[in-house]
């Protein structure tokens, strides 16, 4: 059954975005992730409007403090297991509004942070590498199909890594490969 | 542009010749020094005598003894400065709000940020600041040290918000609907709207008061990321401000290189708004249409730039990156291709019946309204009011390119955002004109690194309307005060009006044919 929850969980993966007093730049490169160039819905990634119906929670901005105590609620709200990813450089530390009275600087002072993706503003394929990172960090590395048959027998069980794990390490994985090469043709670069 | 010829100044010497010292040619047209109390019967000439009179901006300022408020006044052809200073132990001004309801909000800013108490303002309360920010402190004054403001312990939930029939829906901070964290509380009697009151500051980051910690240099970084959408033209805003204080001249290939910039960035805004508006309609196709054809413009910025969001392109001086002429048949083509593609959309947004069902007559913001609230840019064109700066002040090499200033008399839903539907094409027009015509020569000037003291406002036209800087130099490596009136600021007075009365399902439509940008508002 727990594994039958992560397969789910990694293939769809419902994600919320928060917006804790942002620019705006990070938030329109996150929904540009759904638009036809980008896409992430190939992936399963839906977003999420409602925090009770979503896994990860991704959050834009330095966190003000009007928005801090708003951003603990969606927290609370979420169920059981919850990832948030930190999106931007001042979501991870403040970025350039480090200092300003009205900021509380990085999400992580107020709530526990999965993944950070850093950038002003960070591409499109940034945050689909960072979100696929983090969904390949939730499930143990599956061989690949071939070689799944010749070391069935050998190959050692993998715990699941607890959910709440602050910083995940992550694996370099066939899954995290075949993510990349889909990125890199969706480059415009790639095709010239 | 409007076609006036009142002479402003004129007409307030006429009125108030030897109460008010009037210094011609300071702070754009004019800046006017009253004493307390009679910037009331300035701004009362100036609003019988010009229609077009609103006030953009109210900038609050530490004098050291005293606490500085100018009033910021455009006119249909002149942009005024009323300076009046009040006693910092007793900070205590009349309102303006009855005389002209443009100022509401920009009375509220003031109040919040220094604590000038505007008598007779009927909004009280923290409007930008957070509600538990302590009552006494004000960030913005010189002796105040912010960072170290322990806010207040969180107050109660609010109780159950319904009043007798009439029930209250709060839209926000985290909502669908929104992109940003802004509370929105309808009151409604069954569905129509009866009530709309807005709390905004979730996104006060205080970036005016972080600006005068930092360089001038640094401060254009700063700026920038105001708001990730209009970044452009927040910078060039504050450059060109920057630039009138050091009275240097941008050559003239710079003036159309930020052009170009400026332009590709009203075309991104624009696409994103018009899918956005889709979105909110439950038109989602709209949406994937419009967003898939921003890419290619996305792709242009990072071209010319290097950047995709932060393009950083604007220097004090000029540009800091010219446009390599291999880059030229590119930058052409996509242009030619995004055009192609314009007949259809304009196709849907006229005639498309569920559009229409959605947008026409929706929201009507009438002339007379849209002129006394002092609304700006696509939605002040929306409703027949003719005001682009781009037209009425022109800067950079806005003068020499023709261009059509698009109006609509309908001041509904559908017409801003026919306004912005129309205003594509004029940018692809102005940036296909600015290519063909760019002129050779170098693309910035070395500028003085020293500002000398001395003030400057400047006004530029942002994709969401007119956008106010105002700079304060005394003279050492960081501004004294930097103030940006952004130009959703100034619209939103105008859904709350005409939101009354509306469906309920009506409100997010109507609202993002504002083009709200809240990081903007906040600052």
């Amino acid at each position: 059954m727990a594994d039958t929850k992560t397969w789910a969980r990694v293939k769809s993966p419902w994600v919320l975005h928060f917006n804790s007093g942002s620019c705006n730049g990070c938030d329109i490169e996150i929904v540009s992730l759904l638009t036809p160039k980008y896409d992430v819905e190939r992936f399963g990634v839906k977003l999420e409007p409602s925090p009770r119906h979503a896994d990860v929670l991704l959050v834009t901005g330095a966190v003000t403090k009007q928005c801090e105590e708003r951003l603990k609620r969606v927290y609370d709200q979420m169920p059981q297991p919850k990832f948030v990813v930190a999106i931007g450089a001042c979501a991870c530390s403040g970025g350039v509004f480090n200092g300003c009275y009205n900021v509380v600087g990085g999400v992580d002072k107020v709530i526990p942070v999965t993944a950070y993706i850093p950038g002003c503003a960070p591409r499109p394929e940034a945050l689909m590498d960072g979100v696929v990172k983090l969904l390949n960090a939730l499930s143990p590395p599956k061989p690949k199909k071939q070689a799944k048959q010749e070391k069935l027998v050998e190959a050692p069980k993998e715990e699941v890594k607890p959910p709440d794990a602050p910083i995940l390490e992550v694996p370099t994985t066939p899954i995290l490969q075949d993510a990349k090469s889909i990125i890199e043709e969706t480059k415009p670069d790639a095709k010239q | 542009m409007p076609n006036s010829s009142i002479d402003i100044i004129n007409v307030i010497e006429s009125k108030l010749k030897d109460k008010v010292q009037i210094q011609k040619g300071q702070l754009s047209t004019a800046a006017i020094t009253v004493s307390n109390g009679l910037h009331r019967d300035v701004i009362q000439a100036m609003v019988d005598a010009d229609p077009y009179t609103a006030i953009s901006a109210i900038t609050g300022l530490d004098l050291g003894a005293s606490l500085g408020v100018y009033y910021h006044v455009r006119t249909s052809n002149a942009f005024l400065t009323i300076k009046a200073e009040v006693p910092k132990e007793n900070p205590k001004i009349q309102t303006i709000t009855d005389i002209t309801p443009s100022g509401v909000f920009h009375e509220l800013e003031v109040s919040d940020l220094f604590g000038v108490a505007f008598e007779g303002n009927p909004l009280p309360g923290h409007f930008v600041l957070p509600e538990t920010w302590p009552q006494g402190i004000y960030p913005l004054r010189k002796d105040v040290n912010a960072n170290e403001v322990k806010l207040d312990p969180p107050l109660e939930e609010e109780k159950k918000p319904s009043e007798g029939k009439l029930v209250k829906i709060i839209i926000g901070p985290q909502h669908p609907a929104l992109l940003e964290p802004e509370k929105f509380a309808v009151t409604v009697d069954g569905e129509t709207v009866t009530k709309v009151e807005p709390r905004i500051g979730y996104v006060h980051r205080g970036i005016e008061k972080a600006s005068e910690s930092r360089t001038y240099l640094q401060d254009i970084y700063l700026v920038e990321r105001i708001c990730g959408i209009c970044t452009t033209i927040h910078a060039a805003d504050f450059c060109e401000t920057v630039e009138k204080l050091l009275k240097a001249e941008v050559p003239q290939r710079a003036k159309y290189l930020r052009v170009i910039a400026l332009e590709l960035n009203r075309l991104h805004s624009h696409f994103l708004t018009l899918g956005h508006a889709g979105l909110e309609i439950g038109y989602e196709t709209l949406f994937q249409y419009f967003w898939r054809d921003r890419e290619p413009i996305m792709d242009l910025i990072e071209l010319t730039s290097g950047s995709r969001v932060y393009p950083s392109i604007m220097t004090i001086g000029g540009v800091r990156r010219d446009l390599k002429d291999t880059d030229l048949p590119k930058i052409k083509t996509t242009l030619i291709e995004l055009r192609k593609k314009l007949p259809f959309y304009r196709q849907v947004y006229e005639n498309e019946p569920s559009l229409r069902a959605r947008m026409k007559n929706v929201g009507i913001l009438k002339r007379e309204d849209a002129l006394k609230l002092g609304v700006v840019g696509p939605v002040a064109r929306g409703s027949g009011v003719d005001i682009d700066v781009r037209k009425d002040e022109p800067y950079e090499a806005y003068s020499e390119i023709p261009f059509k200033e698009i109006v609509y008399q309908d001041g509904d839903t559908w017409a801003r955002m026919n306004v912005r539907m129309d205003e594509v094409e004029e940018s692809i027009n102005i940036i296909e004109y600015a290519l063909d015509h760019l002129p050779a020569g170098p693309f910035r000037v070395k500028v003085p690194r020293v500002v000398p003291p001395g003030e400057a406002v400047n006004r530029v036209e942002a994709p969401r309307g007119e956008l106010f800087c105002y700079i304060k130099s005394n003279g050492t490596a960081m501004p004294e005060r930097v103030k940006v009136r952004t130009p959703t600021y100034a619209n939103i007075p105008s859904f709350l009006k005409t939101a009354i009365g509306e469906n309920i399902a009506d409100v997010p439509p109507n609202f993002v044919s504002l083009d709200p940008c809240f990081s903007c508002t906040d600052r």
